[in-house]
């Protein structure tokens, strides 16, 4: 054997090894990555929590980093899905659903994160005399049923019986929601009576995860939870989140009636009859339904709130969504941190006083 | 050396440059401006399709449902789907980076991947 040999096949393995590198991508998308970790844009949806589409948007060098941040988000959010629940049980999870399951016969030891969203469900009730009242789950079961039925059988949609609504509102009184702090227990003392947090269940949990993430260390992050959006922080570059609302006249060619630029913490969220529905005799009846009609409301298309938490936000805009037009804007006027947006059935748009200054000209 | 020796270190040295341009041609146009409508049923991808040919993808999934992705002028969006709320069928016609389509009801989700990005983060609905 010669030296040239020797030589020769030391060059082939090397080439060998070069091929290979090449193929992996490492020998020009490695060098890329590690000389200027440039920070990217990324987005992560999810269909499985909270019957609804979650969407995280983050800033993170590579796909893994972000990952890493949408996991932490997505675990939390599992966390309250399950907890916040009211058609289903989960193993080893006391949730709403235990509770209703258990009017009239026993108190329920529950996580305090549920205690949590109940007292601030009944500060809710105060702050809007009653319009978010997270006991009416008697007669929006009704409605839910109706609505399915309606959904899946469109030549036989019907509106239920003004009496069997009625009947259903006599167990809606949030004094028979009870709450002991001290042995983490509630207790619904009506049977006939159920919760239902739809109201406020999905506001309230995503404040709670963003608060989560914030103590984290975790900035530039924006979590849109079924439309319930919160932001921490800007973009990457320090500008704001850009947020825009949804037109709800589906037949328009304008996908979007308002952008908004979010300050730090700030929270948007729109409740509308565009998205959830069924048409009984060519009538669009929508899932908010008003408590002292006990009919769905119909007044607006949608109603937008921005306002610093995000429980708050989602209460508010079905609040506001039932009210009057008067009656909501003083309501929202009166208050110097919520702003909110109208949008009437024939495009009209009416403003709070200081909505316009957050949107995009 | 002898002379098969340098035709198989030119060969290889042919190949490896061939790997190479390929690799950076295939990652570069994973980056650069090439559209595509990104199609996923329960977060697994079900396949790719360039904004730039107008088609009917038919979505069928495994208990009988369906989507129809239309692509058409550069646009995407579903034009008939099984589902019993419609709200993908009713949902606007969608070309910018991030933006998506979703059917819940089927666990389909149509993500624009590419292209020309708009100025929003998240939208409500």
């Amino acid at each position: 054997m010669n030296k040239t040999k020797g030589i020769s096949i030391i060059v082939i393995i090397g080439l060998i090894v070069l091929i290979l590198l090449a193929q992996s991508g490492k020998l020009f998308g490695g060098k890329a990555a590690t000389e200027e970790p440039e920070m990217q844009h990324y987005t992560a949806t999810f269909l499985d929590i909270f019957d609804t589409r979650t969407e995280i948007v983050g800033f993170a060098t590579n796909e893994d980093e972000f990952r890493k941040q949408a996991d932490i988000v997505k675990e939390r959010l599992v966390f309250y899905n399950n907890l916040y629940d009211i058609y289903n049980d989960y193993e080893g999870v006391n949730n709403i659903k235990t509770i209703n399951d258990n009017a009239g016969i026993a108190p329920v030891e529950v996580d305090d994160e549920i205690i949590a969203l109940l007292k601030f469900s009944k500060e809710m009730y105060d702050e809007t005399d009653g319009r978010v009242n997270v006991a009416m789950g008697s007669v929006l079961s009704i409605w839910h049923e109706y609505r399915e039925y309606g959904s899946e059988n469109p030549e036989r949609a019907a509106l239920p019986k003004l009496e069997e609504l009625q009947a259903a509102a006599e167990h809606t009184n949030i004094e028979d929601l009870i709450i002991d702090e001290d042995a983490h227990t509630v207790y619904l003392a009506d049977p006939e009576m159920s919760l239902d947090v739809g109201s406020t269940g999905k506001g309230f949990a995503c404040q709670r995860v963003m608060d989560y993430c914030r103590e984290q260390g975790m900035d530039h992050l924006l979590l849109s939870l079924g439309g319930n959006i919160s932001g921490i922080g800007t973009r990457y570059d320090g500008t704001p989140f850009r947020v825009a609302i949804q037109n709800p006249d589906m037949d328009s060619d304008e996908e979007y009636i308002e952008k908004l630029d979010l300050e730090d913490g700030q929270c948007v969220v729109s409740s509308g009859d565009y998205q959830r529905y069924y048409v009984v005799d060519d009538k669009v009846y929508c899932h908010i339904i008003n408590p002292d009609t006990l009919f769905p409301a119909d007044t607006f298309a949608a109603v937008s709130i921005l306002t610093k938490d995000s429980g708050e936000a989602d209460a508010l805009s079905t609040a506001l969504y039932t009210m009057s037009l008067e009656d909501g804007m003083a309501f929202v006027n009166g208050r110097d941190d919520i702003e909110a947006m109208w949008v009437f059935h024939d495009g009209k748009k009416v403003y709070s006083d200081h909505f316009e200054e957050s949107t995009v000209k | 050396m002898k002379r098969n020796d340098l035709i198989l270190i030119i060969v290889i040295l042919v190949l490896t440059f061939g790997f190479v341009i390929y690799s950076g041609f295939r990652q570069s146009r994973r980056v650069v401006d090439h559209p595509m409508a990104v199609v996923t049923v329960d977060g697994v991808e079900y396949g790719r399709y360039p904004l730039d040919e107008d088609r009917n993808e038919r979505i069928e999934l495994e208990n009988g449902a369906y989507n129809v992705l239309t692509i058409s002028n550069g646009e995407a969006y579903i034009s008939e789907a099984s589902c019993r709320d419609q709200i993908c069928v009713h949902h606007f016609h969608t070309h910018y980076a991030g933006d998506t389509i979703v059917c819940l009801p089927n666990k389909v989700v149509v993500e624009i991947v590419g292209g020309e990005e708009d100025d929003i983060d998240a939208a409500t609905h």
